[in-house]
């Protein structure tokens, strides 16, 4: 409803925030706070319609403080990372998103499709994407779109699903890598009626966009996985959180949920006939912390979007307290095929004992930035080097993120791991969502570290103390405008504060916002020691 | 052996009771953990993390306020682990707030942050930087003080406000570190639907929020002295703590452990005490002469001329036309003697009290 406002006025009046709270019975204060905690909801004209900027961690690379300079006659705003840092720099006007390297030279135009597989390996996820037509249901179809969960609606019982799911080795893609299959087994079996589906399309991570290019491009094979696990786990309704930044996607999602209706794949019989199964779109509305299940769910039902304290985990206490799958775009999108191929050809398509493939979101100072899935297993400088053409002529990679920002840098010397989770926290790290942004050796890392950190403090949501304030002075210390002048005790403090958020933090934010520091720490003693003894003379 | 309701606590097998917390195991055996965000009254939030624990199994200590217990676990409540957390926890609050030490005439639970910070000497001065609170200096209302420079954020106010006042008067506006308290569209607290019951004041650690009308005795010199009784304006008999300093009445506090009320007041009990030592209010009694002027008079005089009015009224239409009303701001010993009198002395039940809340 707020979006409702938010899109005939441009902005968010009091009055509107009246009556959307009159008519929710959401109390006026706690609807008013929740309000002021989505930096997209403007609350004043011209409101929606100012120019918003990606200032996020690529695209500062390339020239977004340029643009916003150029732009701030129109009254533009910096925006975080808005998952275009393949093709950027995105600036959104509304609902329209135009791109382009200068003020000059901006432009509307699609989202890329994923590079074709430079390692020539099989796909699961990208293996239709590139099909000219996919996005259409008719388009979907034709190469194959469907198949999997039509043959497994007609042929089998909910069980199978969630056993073909389990044996592929499926694990969430979304971040925490928790089995896909032991989730929806979890929400079959959990008490409570209706059950839901939640698609989490937030993709707030910087430096990942691989869910845009899945929901652009293969729309149909996103609400195939969710009609699969509506029918493994007997959920009758179903959302797709999408996050604001992508309202092109939003038309699209919308265009592929009626032709699914209208095929009866969706409705009230899509799990069989009087087995509904009825999905919705609903937008966030700027908040990288509702990418966290928990947070999404109280955003979805209109609470203070908080994440919540667990346990209660979401498959049995989720979307209005009933049983939840959340999973993610990616996850999802891999069911059909998995379905339609087998357990056995997933897991195989990993090498050595990992199962299966990710999606890596690659951007920065590389060649070929893009979408590639690649097999789990496989060594970053194939990823790097062979498939995506190295960095720029002359220069060489000083370090590359993992999870988008969430993994913290690898270093020079860390570059010969394997993509794959146990692989990477044995270095401290982890793949996550799989965003990778690569730096050269003409980065400064401390100004790269301190926009990372204060990413994380812009978007911390301030329940917990140790992340509520420890991004924040985090950030100060990096940005040198705080902090001991003096090295071990600079170092002390940010190692201490590094370890109260990793340890005792309420959600994956606060605990994975100093693995930044500690691998600054771990890889550029040389240049922090510049920072904090250099900087203060 | 574990069986099914215990738990190991520190070394020891303890019993606990299906739905309780790690804490609430913990504080039952006096393991003084530390909270800031915890109010027993209210839904535990998990926001301040100075309660964590070491729990056997799990990767990061855990939240023990919202870890419900289950059989056979093992948990620590004061490894040096948690401990050291735990005064870095506090050095970084400390390092937010304009100040630490507040007058405990502030509120009931103001001076929670203090306490807690001298126990983990975490007076160090590390981690200093930008402050988060932003004062409302702007809100003169005359009853609470918005000092949010003062404000740790740990929601207390607003959950109290929600759960146990039911008002949803106050709320959190914007996020990470620049999360503040508000109320509706951030105006006055008059122009919100806060009724002035003053829990929020008394829930809140760190004196953010304070009784205004008490801090005004804050220079008075002399300690303290709570006076556990009963607020006289209503029925409910909510239990307050009449705080004095050499005998003068500086302020009200609810108390937390009153069966009617834990810890909850209305307006009236919470702030209107000022007429107990008012200059206007009467020492002497008063007695009418013919001329129609009010004149002191002996206690003697004054009740003659009571007693005499009654019998007038009593002569002349019967014991049934006399009625009592007793006042809501005498002392309790008197409304008992007022209607003492009319049951014993007319057999009659004619007796109320002017504030049927
Ligand atoms: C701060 C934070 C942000 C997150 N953002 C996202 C996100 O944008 N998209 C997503 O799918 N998962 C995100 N997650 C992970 C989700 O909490 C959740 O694990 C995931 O959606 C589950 O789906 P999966 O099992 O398919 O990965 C985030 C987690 C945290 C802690
Ligand atoms: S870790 Fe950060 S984002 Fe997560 S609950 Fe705590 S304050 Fe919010
Ligand atoms: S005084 Fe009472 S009603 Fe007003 S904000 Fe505080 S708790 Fe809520
Ligand atoms: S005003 Fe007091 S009770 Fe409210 S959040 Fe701040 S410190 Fe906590
Ligand atoms: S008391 Fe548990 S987090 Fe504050």
């Amino acid at each position: 409803m707020l979006h409702a406002f938010h899109e005939r006025d441009g902005f968010v009046s009091e009055e509107a925030i009246g009556v959307v709270s009159q008519a929710l019975c959401i109390p006026v204060a706690d609807l008013y706070g929740t309000v002021t905690f989505y930096h997209h909801f403007a609350q004043h004209p011209p409101g929606r319609a100012v120019p918003r900027v990606c200032d996020g961690p690529v695209c500062r690379l390339f020239g977004s403080e340029a643009i916003l300079g150029a732009l701030r006659r129109e009254g533009a705003t910096p925006m975080p990372c808005s998952g275009r840092c393949d093709d950027c720099i995105p600036v959104l006007y509304g609902d329209r998103t135009l791109v382009g390297r200068s003020s000059a030279t901006l432009e509307a135009r699609p989202s890329p499709l994923p590079p074709p597989n430079p390692g020539g390996v099989t796909e699961c996820v990208f293996g239709g994407i590139r099909e000219p037509g996919r996005a259409s249901f008719d388009g979907y179809r034709r190469t194959g779109g469907y198949a999997g969960l039509t043959s497994a609606l007609r042929y089998g019982v909910p069980q199978d699903v969630v056993t073909v799911i389990t044996d592929s080795g499926l694990a969430g893609r979304g971040g925490a890598g928790f089995p896909t299959g032991r989730k929806w087994q979890a929400v079959a079996e959990a008490p409570g009626e209706p059950k839901t589906i939640v698609c989490n399309a937030d993709e707030g991570e910087p430096g990942c966009f691989k869910d845009r290019a899945l929901l652009d491009h293969d729309p149909h094979a996103v609400i195939e996985g969710m009609i699969a696990a509506a029918y493994a786990t007997g959920a009758a309704r179903g959302f797709i959180y999408l996050r604001y930044e992508y309202p092109e996607t939003m038309e699209i999602l919308e265009r592929a949920i009626r032709e699914a209706e209208d095929a009866d794949l969706l409705g009230e019989n899509a799990r069989g006939p009087g087995q509904p199964f009825h999905l919705l779109v609903r937008r966030g509305a700027g908040a990288y912390i509702c990418g966290e299940e928990t947070s999404l769910l109280n955003s979805l039902e209109g609470k203070h979007p908080f994440p919540r304290n667990r346990p209660p985990y979401p498959v049995t206490h989720g979307y209005e307290d009933l049983p939840t799958v959340v999973n993610n775009v990616e996850t999802l999108a891999s069911v059909g095929p998995i379905l339609a191929n087998g357990a056995e050809w997933y897991r195989g398509l990993g090498l050595l004992d990992h199962a299966g493939t990710k999606v890596i979101s690659l951007s920065g100072d590389i060649a070929r930035p893009g979408n590639y899935e690649v097999p789990l297993g496989l060594p970053l400088p194939t990823l790097l080097d062979d498939w995506a053409g190295g960095p720029g002529e002359g220069r060489t990679i000083q370090a590359v993120t993992m999870a988008g920002l969430s993994g913290g840098f690898l270093g020079p010397n860390e570059l010969d791991v394997t993509l794959d989770e146990p692989g990477l926290r044995a270095r401290g790290s982890f793949l996550g969502a799989g965003g990778v942004i690569v730096f050269d050796d003409t980065r400064d890392m401390v100004e790269v570290a301190r926009q990372a950190m204060s990413f994380f403090a812009h978007e911390s949501c301030g329940k917990c103390f140790p992340c509520r304030i420890g991004t924040t002075r985090l950030t100060e210390r990096l940005a040198g405008d705080g902090g001991p002048s003096e090295l071990a005790a600079w170092t002390e403090e940010i190692t201490d504060i590094g370890d109260v958020m990793k340890s005792t933090s309420a959600c994956g934010l606060g605990m994975a916002a100093p693995l930044i520091t500690e691998s600054l720490l771990r890889n550029f003693g040389d240049q922090v020691a510049r920072h904090v003894d250099g900087g203060r003379e | 052996m574990a069986d099914r309701y215990t738990i190991n606590l520190d070394g020891s097998d303890v019993a606990f009771a299906d739905g309780e917390t790690l804490y609430e195991i913990a504080e039952r055996h006096r393991k003084e953990v530390p909270t800031l965000c915890y109010d027993p009254r209210l839904e535990a939030f998990g926001a301040c993390r100075l309660c964590v624990v070491e729990l056997e199994g799990a990767r990061n200590p855990v939240a023990s306020c919202t870890t419900l217990a289950t059989p056979g676990m093992t948990v620590r409540t004061g490894t040096d682990k948690v401990e050291r957390y735990r005064k870095t926890l506090l050095e970084l609050v400390a390092s937010e707030n304009r100040e630490i030490d507040v007058d405990p005439l502030a509120g009931h639970a103001s001076q929670e942050l203090k306490a807690l910070v001298d126990r983990y000497e975490a007076r160090t001065g590390r981690f200093q930087g930008r402050q988060s609170g932003a004062s409302r200096e702007d809100d003169a209302n005359p009853f609470i003080l918005r000092d949010y420079d003062l404000c740790i954020s740990c929601n207390r106010c607003v959950r109290v406000c929600a759960e146990r006042e039911g008002d949803y008067a106050i709320s959190v506006k914007g996020r990470g570190f620049d999360t503040q308290i508000t109320t509706e569209f951030s105006g006055p607290l008059e122009d919100s639907d806060c009724t002035f019951c003053g829990q929020c004041v008394h829930t809140c650690p760190t004196g953010a929020l304070a009784d205004r009308k008490a801090l005004r005795h804050a220079d008075v010199p002399g300690e303290i002295e709570k006076t556990r009784t009963i607020c006289p304006y209503c029925g409910v008999g909510c239990s307050v703590d009449i705080m004095t300093k050499d005998d003068r009445i500086v302020g009200v506090q609810p108390a937390m452990d009153g069966p009617a009320n834990l810890g909850a007041l209305c307006v009236k009990g919470q702030f209107a005490y000022d007429f107990v030592q008012h200059e206007e209010r009467l020492k002497t009694p008063l007695v009418r002469g013919d001329d129609g002027v009010l004149r002191p008079a002996s206690w003697d005089d004054a009740l003659d001329r009571a007693a005499e009015g009654f019998r007038r009224v009593e002569r002349k239409h019967g014991p049934a036309a006399i009625f009592g009303v007793a006042s809501g701001r005498a002392p309790h010993e008197a409304a008992y003697a007022m209607q003492k009198l009319m049951r014993a002395g007319w057999g009659l039940n004619h007796i109320d009290n002017c504030s049927r809340a």
